[in-house]
C-alpha cells in the first residue's frame, strides 16, 4: 500500500470516529427522549437577572433538597443516584438516596451540593439538567416575559423530563402548563 | 552562517565579479561554499495564512447560518444537519489528500476547518438536547477526535488547537477538583510529530509555532496537574521546567536567529527570571516546606500525589543532568540560567528547615542581580540589544521591588528611577550608534 492510501485508509477509520460521536449522541438521547418515562419537575430561573444567560435558560430544578436519615455519610461533589416517584400534584419528588444505581427503580444521577446534618437534609444538584436551549433572541424575551408575570401572579414554571435508564433529557420548558416558544408568541 | 547574511553576500558577488574584485571561479566557489539558500516566500505564507483563516470565517459562517431559524426545525432535522458540517468538511480533508497532498495552504485550511467542525457539530448536538455540564469531557473528546487530523494532514494549526484543547481541559478538571495529570499522556501524544518535524528542519516555521505553544502549554499544566500535597514544591517543579526549556534550546537549538526563531531559549529565560524575581519576595517561602503537608489530601486520594512526586522530582533532575552537560561544554549563560533549580532546592531545604525566609529571598535577590549584570554586560560586550535590555530590565524590577520594600524617602526613591531612566537611554543610543557606526564601516 503506497503512502497515499495508507492515509485515505488512516482518514476514513477517522471519519468513522469522528462521526460515531455526534451519531451515538443523537440515538441516545433521541431513544431517551421516544422512550423514556415522562417526570414533571418544578423549576425556577436561579436568579431572574441571571436566569438567561444569552443562549440558554439557566434552571434550578425542584426537590433541590432530600430529607436523609442520617446526613453524614454525604459530602461535597459525592456522586449518587435519586430515586425518583411523584407528588399528588403529579410533580416528581425524591423518594430516596441511593450510593449505587438502585435496581428496578427510576433514579437519576445527582451529586451532593451541601448536608445539614442538624436537619437531616442534603442539598443537591441535578447534574446536567440545567439548561434549556433558545434561539439569542427568544431566551432574553423568555427572561423579561417570566420576570414580569412572576410579578403579577406567582406562576408557577416546570420541565418535563424523560427518564430511562438512569438518562434523563430536558423534553421541554412550561410556563403555567404552556410550553415556553407558545408562550412567548 | 547567518541565512540573511548569504542572501547580502549573493547579492553583493555580480557586482564584485563585475568590478574584478572576484574571479568568476571565485564566485563560483563562494556559492558551492555557502550552499543554496532559499528565498524567502512572502506569498506562500499570505497563501496558507488567509487558507487557514478562510477555513476559520467558513466554519463561524456555517453554524452562524445553521443557527438562525434553528427553531422551527424539527428535532431530528437539527440533529441531522449539526452533523452535515463536520462531513463537509472531512469531504474537504479527503479531497486535499487526493488532490492536493502538497499544498500546506490545502492541508493546513482542511485541517483546521475539520477540528473546528468536531467541536461545532458536538456542541450543536449538545444544544438540540439540552445537554449541560461536564465541559472537560467535551474538550476531551473534542481535541482527541481531533489530534489524528493533525499526523494524517501534517499540519501545525491543528496541533495548536489540540494543545489549546488538552491544556483548557486540565484546567477545567483541576477546577473542578479532579485528576489532571492524564494531561502528560495526551501532551506525548505529539512526541512522534515533533520528531517528525525537528528531523525534516529543526528551524523551519511549524515546528517552532509548535515549540512556543507547548512552552506556554507545559508551564499551565506544570501548575495545574499537581495536586499541592506538598506546600511550594511548585518553586523547585517551574525553576527545573524553565531552566530545561533554556538548556534544551541552548543544547540543540542553537544556530537559530532572532528572538521568536528560539522558544525554549527565550521562554525557559524569561520563565527563570520571572521566577526568580517573584522568588526575591518573602511570600512565596511562607509556610512551605515538609512541615506543612497537605495530609488532609493524602489521606483523601493518596494515589493523587504520584505526579507530585514524579514532576517534582524528574523535570530539576533533568535539568541538572543538562546542567552539568553545560558545564563541560563551557556555555556561561547555560551555566548561569541552569543554576535555578539547584538554587530552588537549597533554598526550599533552608526555609523548611531554620522557617526563615529571608535567606531564602536574599538567595534569589543574588540570582537574579547576577543574572541581570551578566546579560547586560555581555550583551553590551556582542552588541545584542535585546540581551542587553533584558539585564537592564531584571535589574531595575530588583531596585524597583526592594524600594517598594524599604522605607526610603521619595527624594531618594525619585532620583533613583531617574538614575535608572538614564541608563536605559544611554545604553540603548550608544548601543545604536555602535551600531550605526559598524554598519557604515561595512
Amino acid at each position: 500500500m503506497n503512502k497515499r492510501n495508507s492515509i485515505l485508509l488512516g482518514l476514513g477509520v477517522v471519519i468513522a470516529a469522528q462521526l460515531a460521536v455526534p451519531a451515538w449522541m443523537i440515538i441516545r438521547h433521541e431513544s431517551t427522549l421516544r422512550e423514556g418515562k415522562v417526570f414533571k419537575f418544578r423549576t425556577q430561573p436561579v436568579d431572574p437577572a441571571d436566569a438567561f444567560r444569552g443562549r440558554y435558560v439557566l434552571l434550578r430544578l425542584e426537590p433541590g433538597v432530600v430529607k436523609v436519615t442520617n446526613a453524614r455519610q454525604w459530602h461535597y461533589n459525592q456522586k449518587a443516584f435519586a430515586v425518583l416517584g411523584v407528588d399528588s400534584n403529579g410533580f416528581a419528588i425524591v423518594e430516596s438516596l441511593e450510593r449505587d444505581a438502585p435496581a428496578g427503580k427510576t433514579a437519576l444521577p445527582i451529586h451532593v451540593n451541601w448536608t445539614e446534618e442538624k436537619n437531616g437534609q442534603v442539598h443537591i444538584d441535578w447534574t446536567g439538567l440545567d439548561r434549556f436551549y433558545m434561539t439569542e433572541k427568544k431566551a432574553p424575551a423568555a427572561e423579561e416575559a417570566y420576570r414580569e408575570h412572576n410579578r403579577i401572579t406567582n406562576r408557577s414554571c416546570h420541565v418535563t423530563v424523560r427518564v430511562r435508564g438512569g438518562r434523563a433529557v430536558i423534553e421541554n420548558l412550561f410556563i403555567e402548563d404552556r410550553p415556553i416558544r407558545d408562550w412567548l408568541k | 552562517m547567518n541565512k540573511k547574511a548569504i542572501q547580502w553576500l549573493y547579492g553583493e558577488l555580480p557586482r564584485l565579479v563585475a568590478q574584478g574584485i572576484l574571479t568568476p571561479d571565485a564566485e563560483a566557489r563562494l556559492r558551492t561554499h555557502y550552499g543554496p539558500v532559499e528565498p524567502a516566500r512572502p506569498a506562500r505564507l499570505a497563501v496558507i495564512i488567509f487558507g487557514v483563516l478562510g477555513a476559520l470565517l467558513i466554519g463561524a459562517g456555517i453554524i452562524l447560518v445553521l443557527a438562525h431559524n434553528w427553531e422551527d426545525l424539527s428535532r431530528p432535522v437539527r440533529a441531522v444537519l449539526s452533523i452535515l458540517p463536520l462531513a463537509a468538511a472531512q469531504g474537504l480533508a479527503v479531497w486535499t489528500i487526493l488532490k492536493r497532498p502538497q499544498s500546506l495552504a490545502w492541508r493546513e485550511g482542511s485541517g483546521t476547518l475539520l477540528f473546528l467542525m468536531i467541536g461545532s457539530s458536538i456542541s450543536l448536538i449538545a444544544q438540540t438536547y439540552n445537554i449541560s455540564g461536564d465541559l472537560p469531557g467535551f474538550l476531551l473528546t473534542w481535541s482527541l477526535l481531533g489530534l489524528p487530523v493533525v499526523y494524517l494532514l501534517n499540519a501545525v494549526v491543528p496541533a495548536l488547537l489540540y494543545i489549546w484543547g488538552i491544556t483548557e481541559w486540565s484546567c477545567h478538571l483541576r477546577f473542578e477538583d479532579g485528576f489532571a495529570a492524564g494531561y502528560w499522556p495526551l501532551a506525548a501524544l505529539l512526541l512522534p510529530l515533533i520528531a517528525i518535524w525537528l528531523r525534516s528542519g529543526r528551524y523551519q516555521v511549524r515546528p517552532t509555532l509548535l515549540l512556543w505553544a507547548l512552552c506556554v502549554s507545559v508551564t499551565v499544566a506544570a501548575g495545574v496537574t499537581i495536586e499541592r500535597v506538598l506546600p511550594g514544591l511548585w518553586i523547585m517543579l517551574y525553576a527545573g521546567l524553565f531552566a530545561l526549556m533554556f538548556l534544551a534550546g541552548e543544547f540543540w537549538f542553537a544556530d537559530a536567529e532572532g528572538f521568536w526563531n528560539r522558544p525554549l531559549r527565550h521562554f525557559g529565560a524569561a520563565g527563570v527570571m520571572v521566577l526568580a524575581f517573584m522568588l526575591t519576595f518573602e511570600w512565596p517561602w511562607r509556610e512551605i516546606g515538609w512541615h506543612y503537608w497537605y495530609w488532609e489530601r493524602i489521606h483523601d486520594v493518596s494515589w493523587r500525589a504520584i505526579p507530585d512526586a514524579v514532576l517534582g522530582s524528574l523535570i530539576p533532575i533533568s535539568a541538572t543532568v543538562l546542567l552539568v552537560m553545560s558545564v563541560r561544554r563551557k556555555t556561561p549563560l547555560g551555566l548561569l540560567f541552569g543554576l535555578a533549580p539547584i538554587l530552588a532546592v537549597v533554598s526550599y531545604a533552608l526555609v523548611s528547615l531554620t522557617e526563615t525566609y529571608a535567606p531564602a529571598a536574599g538567595i534569589f535577590d543574588l540570582y537574579l542581580l547576577v543574572i541581570g549584570i551578566w546579560l547586560l554586560v555581555t550583551g553590551i560586550r556582542i552588541g545584542k540589544q535585546g540581551q542587553m535590555n533584558a539585564g537592564l530590565l531584571a535589574i531595575t524590577a530588583l531596585i524597583v521591588a526592594r524600594f517598594f520594600d524599604s522605607d526610603l524617602d521619595f527624594l531618594l526613591r525619585g532620583l533613583i528611577f531617574i538614575a535608572l531612566g538614564i541608563a536605559f537611554l544611554v545604553a540603548n543610543i550608544v548601543m545604536l550608534r555602535r551600531k550605526g557606526a559598524s554598519h557604515e564601516q561595512a
